[in-house]
């Protein structure tokens, strides 16, 4: 119970972080609007693009090829979070869980192959 | 009241407000804001339930990885597209029934529901312990996940190349 006790409050100090990351981007930038002067003009509300003018929303549609980039992100982001618990309890498991995390990479490893020889990850 | 209470009321609202605001708001980026703000509460809460490494897995696929692939699927749809309002009362009363046929259905299924004794030693070497029961007791499952994201990843490409094969 002692140690359960002594789990829990050190998670005081996350919520004391959490708190002042909250704060800081709200305290600043309203502390920030009394201080400075406000004259928008329309100029001055212009997105700045280099010189450019901007037109059309930002938010348009993107290419399908984007979310095959996204979905290749998360799913070797799932792999590499099994690969942790695997790290921490690799003295206690020994060469069996070695085999085990091989046949697991190579399995996404044969996914990635097929996505390179379908030219996925080609920019075109 | 004890601390844990109070803490575990104000992550349990923070989720069903994000839920909630997740429903109502109507700019897609606002959304997805409101679906991090209810991993972030769950997560904590799991924090509460001594599963540290479920809590950091939560906030790193979650919070980061899902909500990127929700923002792109949803910038490749057409969200620009104005709903109209579509209040038919029959429809709302028929969904209101069915939260409250599903409301009574789970509350009696959980209200006797007993998990055995509770495990006390969860947060010591909690990602340790993890790795011994997947590694050791659930190998076969562990090894379907590599199949599953196999074929996700598969899909995903067999999807996407379909999609440019149309344009030429």
């Amino acid at each position: 119970m002692e140690s359960l006790n002594i789990y829990q409050n050190s998670y005081l100090f996350v919520i004391v972080f959490l708190f002042v990351a909250l704060m800081l981007p709200i305290v600043a930038l309203s502390v920030g609007r009394l201080l400075r002067p406000n004259q928008p003009t329309e100029q001055k509300m212009l997105t700045y693009e280099s010189g450019m003018e901007p037109f059309q929303d930002a938010r348009v549609q993107f290419h399908v090829r984007y979310y095959l980039f996204a979905l290749l992100f998360v799913i070797f982001d799932v792999e590499t979070v099994f690969l942790y618990p695997w790290a921490v309890a690799y003295e206690k498991l020994g060469v069996f869980a070695l085999i085990e995390m091989l046949i697991f990479i190579v399995m996404l490893f044969l996914g990635l192959v097929y996505a390179w020889k379908k030219k996925v990850l080609k920019w075109r | 009241m004890s601390g844990e209470v109070i803490v575990f009321l104000l992550l349990s609202s923070t989720a069903i407000l994000g839920g909630i605001l997740m429903l109502n708001l109507k700019k897609v980026i606002h959304m997805l804001l409101a679906v991090v703000l209810t991993f972030l509460s769950l997560a904590g809460l799991y924090v509460m339930l001594s599963a540290e490494f479920v809590a950091a897995v939560q906030i790193l696929i979650y919070s980061g990885a899902v909500t990127i692939v929700m923002i792109f699927g949803i910038m490749l749809t057409k969200h620009q597209a104005k709903e109209e309002k579509n209040k038919n009362p029959l429809r709302t009363t028929l969904v209101g029934l069915g939260i409250v046929v599903f409301f009574v259905t789970i509350y009696l299924a959980i209200r006797n529901l007993y998990f055995g004794q509770e495990a006390t030693a969860l947060h010591v070497n909690n990602t340790e312990q993890i790795g011994i029961k997947i590694f050791s007791y659930y190998v076969i499952p562990f090894e379907l996940v590599s199949i599953v994201l196999l074929v996700a990843l598969m899909g995903a490409v067999v999807l996407a190349k379909g999609e440019e094969g149309d344009e030429k």
